[in-house]
């Protein structure tokens, strides 16, 4: 009986991978649609940047079983991230500033 | 070795434990994630420094227009469904079916491959060819750096997969295969989601 359910349990698994996949390029599908349509070019980017996201979020949540990790994983994670988006938070304004003024 | 081993003169070999853990997680599990972690810091740096340069000089839009995004979608497609393959490929080996592990397995080696290839011949070569090189631009040079690191680690994915696929083809511990094909799926997933972002970061904007 726990053999079947455990097969149940994987059966069950496969689906979801597979049901996954199917968003995933749904989503592609979705983010080059946005690239080919007539709208601002800082709006597409957006959306598809956005798009980008959620795809990573399905891959790294259910591919990844990041939602089933220990917190130490969250953190190993996390903390680059942290210092990937904080760099670039502390230089992109003072970039953008300087080319606005044409320093 | 017991009191009573001691007392009989017989040597036992010393326990060997299989995993060790840190807060009940395998050893091998946190190491893959430590891993992973230092190779957001690369691709991270890698894409800040792109962000910033297209900023701060501008010019990148022009240059971007040559590259073939139909090819990067088709790349995108390929290794959106090797990860489902190599996903596939642990769920099967904890159901201990050997037969659709080497399948599954197999797939991805086969996916990735398709992935050098379309970005090798199909891209790269025809770009060189029309006078697209790292040298021709700010953006060219961050073209072909990123899709170039991002290439060498499907290379490396690759081999580790096959070498997966090549111990499947015997009588296995399925212990060890199933944490070892968890592993080597963290490691093609993360590939996976680093190319989520380069696509729309160089093709698509």
């Amino acid at each position: 009986m726990s053999e079947a359910v455990a097969g149940e349990h994987t059966r069950d698994e496969s689906s979801l991978y597979v049901m996954i996949w199917g968003w995933l390029i749904f989503l592609l599908i979705a983010g080059l649609a946005i690239f080919v349509l007539p709208i601002s070019k800082a709006l597409a980017a957006f959306l598809i940047f956005s798009i980008a996201a959620v795809k990573a979020a399905l891959v790294i949540r259910n591919y990844m079983h990041l939602k089933h990790e220990h917190l130490l994983i969250y953190l190993i994670v996390l903390i680059p991230l942290l210092f990937f988006f904080g760099f670039m938070m502390t230089l992109i304004p003072d970039i953008v500033y300087r080319h606005a003024m044409g320093m | 070795m017991s009191a009573a081993q001691a007392s009989a003169g017989t040597t036992m070999a010393p326990e060997v434990v299989e995993t060790d853990s840190l807060h009940q997680i395998p050893l091998g599990k946190v190491a893959i994630w430590w891993f992973l972690a230092s190779e957001i810091m690369v691709f991270g740096g890698l894409i800040t420094s792109y962000l910033l340069m297209m900023f701060a000089h501008g010019g990148f839009a022009e240059q971007a227009v040559h590259v073939k995004w139909k090819l990067g979608a088709l790349n995108t497609l390929v290794l959106l469904t090797s990860s489902m393959t190599m996903i596939l490929a642990l769920a099967s080996a904890r159901k201990k079916d050997l037969e659709k592990t080497r399948m599954f397995l197999g797939i991805t080696v086969l996916l990735g491959l398709t992935f050098l290839v379309i970005k090798i011949f199909f891209e790269y070569i025809p770009e060189i060819g029309e006078g697209f090189t790292p040298a021709s631009g700010m953006f060219w040079s961050f073209y072909f750096g990123m899709t170039g690191l991002h290439g060498v680690h499907v290379f490396g994915g690759i081999v580790a997969n096959f070498c997966l696929f090549v111990y499947t083809m015997r009588k296995v511990d399925w212990s060890l295969l199933e944490r070892r094909v968890e592993y080597a799926g963290l490691y093609w997933h993360f590939v996976d989601v680093v190319w989520i972002f380069l696509f729309p970061l160089l093709y698509l904007t």
